[in-house]
């Protein structure tokens, strides 16, 4: 793979310790220890979470299971990235230096479960095709919470009726526009073809869960799964 | 394989499911997040209708009942699919999701 193309145009200069080299762990600077150990310890607590459940398990029952020493790096990322899926080294990339709270953590881990969740089950070309990154970063703010209610209402973005959608398509967007040297146009062209399509792919979940009673119920309808096919 | 399963046919789901799924459905947060969601009330009448259709084939095995069961998942499952997939679907995991992540990448400095 053209590294040079990478840094350049997907993205890559958002997560700056990418690739230089992993061995941060006997990193003796102190900021550096407690960004990182307060990340490693938040996203402990978010894989504890019944969010997490169904998304775990069903990457496991793709083939794909999840170690969190190998899938997972806290790093210090420039601006306001939260993090990332870095598919060519297949690991989701949590920004130690900009995530503060736990609910925080919780929806960024599940945002980027998606992604992996998609990298797993499809044939998704993320560095070529536009199509297959709106797609799924569209599904990973419709699923993970970045749009729900109250996370909104933090960021001071009052809607009701509808008000979800906005949201998932303006996220998708930002997103994209993040990663991809393209114009606004452009992106939001792209987003509006795909997003009939990719706001009702909720897998796998079978439905976007704005509580932990749909994510409970989604975890149980996961178990049932079985039973369900064989009895239509 | 129909015929074979006959004797062994059971509902999709426990019907206590059913149940649930409805008062989930009415209950006001649902409502709430159904309107934040797709600007309209949700429509929980099928969660009932299956509930007393699920009951019903456990009391006396009516065939009706199985039916209408099996058309209303089958329609769950239709709502789900209608929509043409961006991707293709893969037949195997990608080959490089457990390699040992590069200690040294080529880099360009």
């Amino acid at each position: 793979m053209d590294h040079t193309k990478q840094e350049g145009e997907y993205g890559y200069e958002l997560f700056p310790h990418r690739n230089m080299g992993k061995n941060k762990q006997g990193s003796i600077a102190e900021g550096q220890f407690t960004f990182n150990h307060k990340c490693q310890i938040m996203l402990q607590f978010a894989m504890e979470t019944s969010y997490m459940d169904l998304n775990l398990t069903s990457l496991s029952s793709q083939h794909s299971k999840l170690f969190k020493d190998r899938h997972f790096s806290c790093e210090d990322c420039d601006g306001t990235v939260s993090g990332g899926f870095d598919a060519s080294s297949s690991q989701i990339v949590l920004c130690q230096n900009n995530i503060r709270q736990q609910s925080h953590m919780n929806r960024v881990v599940t945002h980027e479960l998606v992604h992996a969740f998609d990298h797993c089950r499809a044939d998704v070309d993320w560095f070529n095709n536009l199509r297959h990154l709106a797609c799924s970063e569209i599904r990973a703010a419709n699923l993970s919470g970045d749009c729900s209610f109250s996370t909104e209402a933090a960021r001071f973005n009052f809607g009701l009726k509808q008000h979800h959608q906005d949201c998932v398509r303006g996220r998708a967007i930002r997103s994209i526009l993040a990663v991809r040297k393209i114009g606004q146009e452009e992106a939001e062209k792209i987003v509006n073809e795909v997003f009939n399509t990719c706001f009702n792919d909720h897998a796998p979940f079978g439905r976007i869960p704005h509580s932990k009673k749909d994510a409970n119920f989604a975890y149980r309808d996961y178990e049932n799964r079985d039973r369900y096919y064989s009895n239509l | 394989m129909d015929r074979s399963g006959q004797k062994l046919w059971r509902p999709p789901r426990a019907c206590d499911d059913y149940w649930s799924e409805f008062r989930h459905c009415k209950s006001l947060w649902n409502r709430f997040h159904h309107y934040y969601t797709h600007g309209t009330s949700p429509s929980c009448q099928q969660w009932k209708e299956d509930y007393r259709n699920c009951r019903e084939w456990e009391k006396r095995k009516s065939t009706e009942a199985k039916e209408a069961l099996q058309r209303s998942e089958r329609n769950r499952v239709a709502e789900q699919t209608k929509f043409t997939p961006v991707w293709k679907l893969r037949q195997y995991p990608p080959r490089d999701w457990n390699m040992p992540l590069n200690q040294d990448k080529p880099q360009d400095s």
